[in-house]
């Protein structure tokens, strides 16, 4: 099998297009910093979450849960898994791309998957990137970013402004907003759009945000399937 | 709970592994056609819009008139990433002014 590029140039393109990526989530890291502070944990121990978890809104469910002091590791384990499942649908999508890089290469990127990454190295994919080292590329700012937030957070930085008033919680919808509006060409590309909005105010309202987010990629790809017709 | 910490951080990493994996995983059993392919083209659009469409939810009109400026800047612009960042800015300065 020949193997797909892999090269140092495109990951540096990648660490070049992740660099605003890490700044937004150096913001959502000093958030969860402080969340785990407050908590009990230490420095080191926020830190090591974060490295061992590297997904925000998972980590903040675990640290709820252990705070309880009744959790099992079956729930510890299970909690992860739901907050976290659009990453199963996020794998699946770059499999096709990303499989041909070899198997070390492609499990070792996909420690590097997160959202804001995700959604841009499809907009990339869509844009003809073929380097697969492109996608741990945009990951080493946003781990960066996430380690460093985490440890300034959790060693109590309060004389920092809240994230919120320097707009920096809006900054995954603001870029998710962006690429959206930059990745629309025709008017069916809208509907993957409709859909996709749709079933997560409805998934939300039902089940939580938890699973709205995998919801909407789910019904955007299943609309997208029915609606196929053939190559255009 | 009695364990260890570093037994639950073993046990956070790899729940958080796995579901990094196993769609991409299972995804090698699937022969891409086509209509799978379409699947996959679409999902990004969906869970963009998904996650707009849930902070357009949870705000107010500081964030909307945000969301909606950077539609417009993106056009404007022709750099999402640029947008994205004003955008923030926007936010910042509506929720400065008390909207």
């Amino acid at each position: 099998m020949t193997r797909a590029l892999f090269s140092f140039d495109g990951f540096r393109r990648g660490v070049r297009d992740g660099l605003p990526l890490g700044v937004s989530i150096f913001a959502y890291g000093l958030g969860f910093g402080l969340v785990a502070a407050q908590a009990g944990f230490s420095v080191a121990k926020a830190v090591a979450t974060s490295a061992a978890i590297y997904s925000g809104s998972a980590q903040l469910a675990a640290v709820n849960l252990l705070q309880t002091g009744e959790a099992t590791l079956w729930a510890l384990f299970a909690t992860i898994l739901v907050i976290n499942a659009r990453y199963i649908l996020f794998g699946a999508a770059l499999q096709p791309w990303l499989w041909p890089a070899g198997p070390v290469r492609a499990y070792g990127s996909l420690l590097f998957l997160g959202d804001a990454n995700w959604m841009q190295t499809m907009r990339a994919i869509r844009a003809g990137e073929e380097d697969r080292a492109y996608l741990p590329g945009t990951g080493v700012p946003m781990l960066l970013g996430w380690l460093v937030g985490t440890a300034l957070g959790a060693g109590a930085v309060r004389v920092l402004p809240a994230p919120q008033a320097l707009g920096l919680d809006l900054m995954l919808a603001a870029f998710a907003v962006g690429m959206v509006t930059a990745m629309v060409k025709t008017r069916a590309d809208l509907v993957p759009v409709v859909v996709g909005a749709g079933a997560a105010l409805g998934i939300s309202a039902l089940a939580g945000p938890g699973l709205a987010i995998i919801g909407a990629g789910l019904a955007g790809g299943l609309v997208a399937a029915l609606m196929y017709r053939g190559r255009p | 709970m009695t364990e260890s910490f570093p037994v639950l951080l073993l046990v956070m990493a790899t729940a958080a592994y796995v579901v990094r994996v196993v769609g991409f995983t299972l995804m090698q059993l699937v022969p891409v056609s086509p209509r799978i392919e379409a699947a996959l083209r679409a999902t990004p659009l969906a869970v963009m819009a998904g996650i707009a469409a849930l902070a357009l939810q949870t705000g107010g009109l500081a964030e909307a008139l945000a969301l909606g400026s950077v539609v417009g800047l993106t056009l404007i612009l022709r750099s999402d990433v640029a947008a994205a960042l004003m955008g923030v800015a926007v936010v910042a300065l509506l929720r400065w002014l008390g909207a």
